[in-house]
């Protein structure tokens, strides 16, 4: 239907300004090339076409970063971003300051430590591309603290639970380096962190650690991907009409949970027929942003509220004209009041 | 026939030139910065100029409705899958941070004409070799010709090892200007009016490849903060453990001491190494025993350093060839090369690759193999390698060039192969690099050059580099392969550049930690497998002393960034050739057999190709060719 085709075009142009309509447009076009039909990932040519940035001693605009492997046996990665004095100075004067960091005695002043966990639908990205990095050097100026981006295996090579078992390694490490302590008390204060694919790891990461008794300060999730077999009232209305459709949402579904599993399983609907909830479990606070121009919005305020009735607390930001992605580019007020409401929680829950 | 050059001391006379073409570089610089590139974007990796932003905006929304897709009901109700699937597995992309023409090679892909048909051209006459000024009948021991061993599945089909010929079609004309020549954008066949390709972003066409034309005179920025605090520093770290730290700290603090010239400090520092090496394990052990005995090496003044002997010639190459074996950096560097150059060659009948630094010929057997598998036929082919000049008996570069023409021959490639000698790549001339003979009804032949680790040599003296780079102009190649270790070991203080060193040879020897339990597919018994990995340390130490403990004109190991070569290239009239999705494609696929872990990484930057280890590049291959005047 070629005239809806051009009302929806010029409708999702209208709410956005022309650097975002650019820049997702891009990833829309790009990533549909990459989703075969018969399920499987065009992977070479999503590496080929990500755009990446390597970390940076350096500590351009203030914000220092380096790679580091926690995990030789799987290999997985975690990028560390922290505030740095800029620098412009030789190899030796950047690297002495992370030798420092790294050996340092954990520091009186709390500070915050975000372990962050990119988008991309659980099969795209990396904590080396160039919008995330650019996300969590955001983060460490809002929280003068730490980000640690994990940089977990994708699918549908790496099926769940994988993600969920990086998360959760990542979680480990996190808490027994003795750099990320701070405060009187000398302890790690973690906040889980993500969107898209990302902020759906943090809430499960967060079941594991209230399960285990690890404390978290808090969960900041940015348009967590959540789903199931039914369709809600958002996903009709909204297919297609802002980057996203339904099947797009399908395939990356079908690609992450188990073969034999429909969106029913608890990894995609947490509170579904198949799910869990979470009453009596010492379940962290959530920071839970929404775009109402989000298809799955619906799915999204359904698992606030469920954490609400469960008796945990929920600070819900709903930002009702915000489309996904509009974290990534500073051209918004939902960007810039986004971006206060997650330095207000910090401070808060620190 | 072998020729000899003494160093004729060349200077001065093509310095006043570069320079000249410098400034004119710079010139031009200003000019396209004067176009801005997008801020936001650039931080995400995007380069788009301001004013285009719209134009993008248009042309992202016609390749939707291209593609069908937006609808409700989803992509696929209306989706054009055909073409989606055409452009996800057959058309090749090429740097894809240059959004507008990236957008408009898809978009040109809508309307490219069938591919047109090979030329029916009958094979070229198959000489024997004894043209070549390689055999006089005389007898070649096949002895060690182990190099040459293709992998076991070295059929056309199912060889990965071996070049594909590529899928875009041959140029249908011989005429090898034609395949610069660039078509009329069309016009498109769906939505309203002209496709409005501005004339800067254009890309020339050959069913289905296409050119950005991205000429920069200086080195992008991927962050608009990076081009004020200089090129990244990569830090991996290897240990977070206190041991681990307090052994970086040493060796940092020693060299600090080195560069301070309080050599009892370092005295007493270079003396702790051993001990907090001996904490370690693995990797880190042993480059802090490399770079413990560079700085002892430096500190006491020993001599002579290790490899800055000719005499090491030899030795050199036993040990580049194990570093072949062990670990895919030069099976990465010359797959890349080889397909850059087999893309250059397409619908030539007489080519010739000129290689800067030939040692055991180990590139060429896999070109060699493409081409005799291309559709038309292979081209006849020559072969100069360069090498140094040895003081042994053994005529090195003559039996490099005895083998790979016997394995042309099993293959049917007309081959001719010329060995150079030199001391150094400024002694070359154009001249040397012309064929023999005077044949003027012969087709002109197309000429590659191929630097593999040798233009950073070239460093250590004043000159020599813009001598070579003239040199290589004068002969008009169609296309230069320039493969070089991917960091910053030449600039900076001495402190500086032994703590990027220290970064890098750490990442290189991790990887080789990954890569010591399996070698390649061959079938190797498993003591060649660890001799592999102990041989390439002993070679990546070699650098690792050389780029600490020497200087001036013995520091020979004078690594540089992309960046950097970027822009000496650039002002010596080069400009990029881009390499292409496919590349990428077939490199990685090349990575996933090699059974030596998952660590390793090929990436794509500003249209080169990077191989590196988790996410810390250590190679680069970049192409070339000659700028437009």
């Amino acid at each position: 239907m070629a005239g809806s085709d051009e009302v929806n075009r010029n409708e999702c142009k209208g709410a956005v300004p022309i650097h975002t309509w650019v820049l997702i447009s891009n990833f829309k076009l790009a990533y549909n090339m990459l989703r075969r039909a018969d399920g499987t990932f065009d992977r070479d040519l999503a590496e080929f076409l990500d755009r990446r940035v390597p970390p940076d001693a350096r500590a351009p605009e203030g914000v220092s970063s380096f790679d580091h492997v926690i995990d030789t046996s799987t290999g997985l990665e975690v990028r560390i971003y922290r505030a740095a004095a800029a620098n412009n100075a030789g190899a030796a004067a950047v690297t002495l300051p992370i030798l420092d960091f790294l050996a340092g005695t954990p520091s009186p002043d709390p500070f915050p430590v975000i372990l962050f966990f990119h988008g991309g639908s659980f099969a795209h990205s990396s904590s080396g591309t160039a919008i995330y990095d650019n996300l969590c050097r955001r983060f460490v100026k809002l929280s003068k603290g730490v980000v640690v981006s994990v940089n977990y295996r994708r699918a549908p090579e790496h099926r769940y639970p994988c993600a969920y078992e990086d998360g959760w390694t990542a979680l480990k490490w996190a808490m027994s380096q003795p750099f990320l302590r701070s405060g009187g008390d000398a302890r790690p204060r973690v906040f889980l962190s993500g969107d898209s694919s990302g902020g759906n790891i943090a809430h499960h990461v967060a079941v594991r650690a209230a399960d285990a008794g690890i404390s978290i300060c808090g969960n900041i999730l940015l348009n967590a991907m959540f789903g199931g077999t039914e369709r809600t009232e958002s996903e009709r209305r909204l297919d297609g009409k802002y980057f996203v459709t339904l099947q797009d949402r399908d395939w990356y579904w079908k690609a992450y949970l188990p073969e034999d599993a429909d969106r029913d399983h608890p990894a995609c609907n947490p509170f579904g027929p198949n799910g869990r909830r979470l009453r009596g479990l010492p379940f962290t606070k959530s920071l839970i942003i929404v775009s109402g121009l989000d298809l799955t919005c619906d799915r999204q305020l359904a698992y606030a509220e469920g954490l609400q009735e469960d008796g945990h607390h929920v600070k819900l930001v709903y930002r009702e004209k915000a489309t996904i992605g509009f974290y990534l580019l500073s051209n918004t007020d939902h960007y810039h009041e986004v971006m206060e409401e997650i330095a207000d929680f910090l401070r808060a829950n620190l | 026939m072998k020729r000899e050059y003494q160093d004729a001391g060349r200077s001065g006379g093509d310095m006043g030139s570069s320079k000249d073409k410098m400034m004119v570089a710079a010139a031009g610089a200003g000019e396209q910065e004067e176009e801005e590139m997008d801020e936001m974007l650039a931080a995400l990796g995007y380069k788009v100029r301001s004013s285009d932003m719209a134009d993008v905006a248009q042309k992202l929304e016609q390749l939707e409705m291209a593609m069908g897709m937006g609808g409700v009901g989803g992509a696929g109700a209306t989706a054009d899958d055909g073409f989606i699937s055409h452009l996800a597995t057959d058309t090749v992309h090429y740097n894809p941070s240059d959004l507008s023409s990236w957008v408009e090679s898809m978009l040109s892909e809508l309307n490219a004409p069938p591919p047109p048909l090979p030329p029916a051209t009958p094979p070229a006459p198959r000489l024997a070799s004894t043209s070549s000024t390689v055999t006089s009948g005389a007898a070649v021991a096949a002895a060690g010709a182990g190099y040459f061993d293709l992998p076991p599945a070295v059929d056309s089909s199912s060889s990965t090892y071996a070049l594909k010929p590529i899928p875009s079609p041959v140029v249908a004309s011989a005429d090898p200007s034609s395949t610069d020549s660039t078509r009329e954008p069309k016009r498109m066949r769906t939505g309203g009016g002209s496709t409005s390709s501005s004339s800067s972003s254009s890309s020339s066409m050959d069913g289905g490849r296409t050119r950005s034309p991205v000429v920069e005179a200086a080195p992008p920025a991927t962050q608009a903060s990076a081009a004020a605090n200089g090129p990244a520093v990569p830090v991996v770290v290897m240990d977070t453990q206190e041991a681990g730290i307090r052994l970086v700290h040493a060796l940092l603090a020693c060299a600090e001491a080195v560069q301070q010239e309080n050599f009892s400090a370092a005295d007493a520092l270079v003396k702790q190494i051993p001990m907090l090496a001996s904490s370690q394990g693995g990797a880190m052990r042993k480059v802090a025993a490399y770079f413990g005995e560079a700085l002892a090496r430096r500190v006491y003044r020993f001599r002579p350093t290790p490899d800055s002997s000719l005499l090491d010639a030899a030795v050199a190459d036993f040990l580049h060839a194990h570093f072949y074996e062990s670990c895919p950096y030069l099976k990465f560097a010359h797959f890349t090369a080889n397909q850059a150059i087999l893309e250059a060659f397409a619908g030539c009948r007489r080519v010739h690759v000129v290689d800067f630094g030939i040692k055991h010929g180990l590139q060429w057997p896999a070109l060699l193999q493409a081409l005799a598998l291309r559709p038309g036929g292979p081209p006849s082919f020559r072969l100069t390698g360069v090498g140094p000049p040895q003081h042994d008996e053994t005529d090195a570069l003559q039996q490099v060039g005895w083998k790979l023409a016997q394995f042309a021959h099993t293959i049917r490639v007309d081959f001719q192969y010329r060995g150079l000698v030199a001391a150094t790549l400024a002694d070359l001339e154009p001249f040397m690099l012309q064929p023999e003979g005077d044949d003027k009804d012969e087709e002109p032949e197309v000429i590659a050059v191929n630097s593999v680790f040798e233009l950073h040599r070239l460093l250590a003296q004043p000159g020599a580099l813009e001598k070579v780079l003239g040199t290589v102009r004068a002969v008009r190649p169609r296309i230069v392969t320039v493969v070089e270790q991917e960091a910053n070991h030449n600039s900076g203080t001495f402190l500086d550049r032994f703590t990027e060193s220290l970064h890098y040879y750490s990442t290189m020897f991790d990887s080789l930690e990954g890569a010591g339990s399996g070698q390649s597919t061959d079938a190797s018994p498993p003591a060649a497998g660890g001799t592999d990995q102990v041989m390439s340390e002993v070679y990546l130490g070699r650098q690792i002393c050389n780029v600490v403990a020497c200087e001036g004109a013995e520091r020979t190991e004078r690594h540089e960034t992309l960046g950097q070569w970027r822009s000496r290239l650039g002002d010596s009239g080069f400009e990029p050739v881009h390499l292409g999705s496919n590349a990428y494609k077939q490199a990685s696929t090349l990575l996933a057999l090699f059974n030596g872990g998952d660590g390793y990484k090929v990436e794509e930057k500003d249209g080169c190709l990077t191989l590196g280890w988790h996410t810390r590049p250590l190679i680069a291959t970049s192409a070339w060719r000659l700028a437009a005047p």
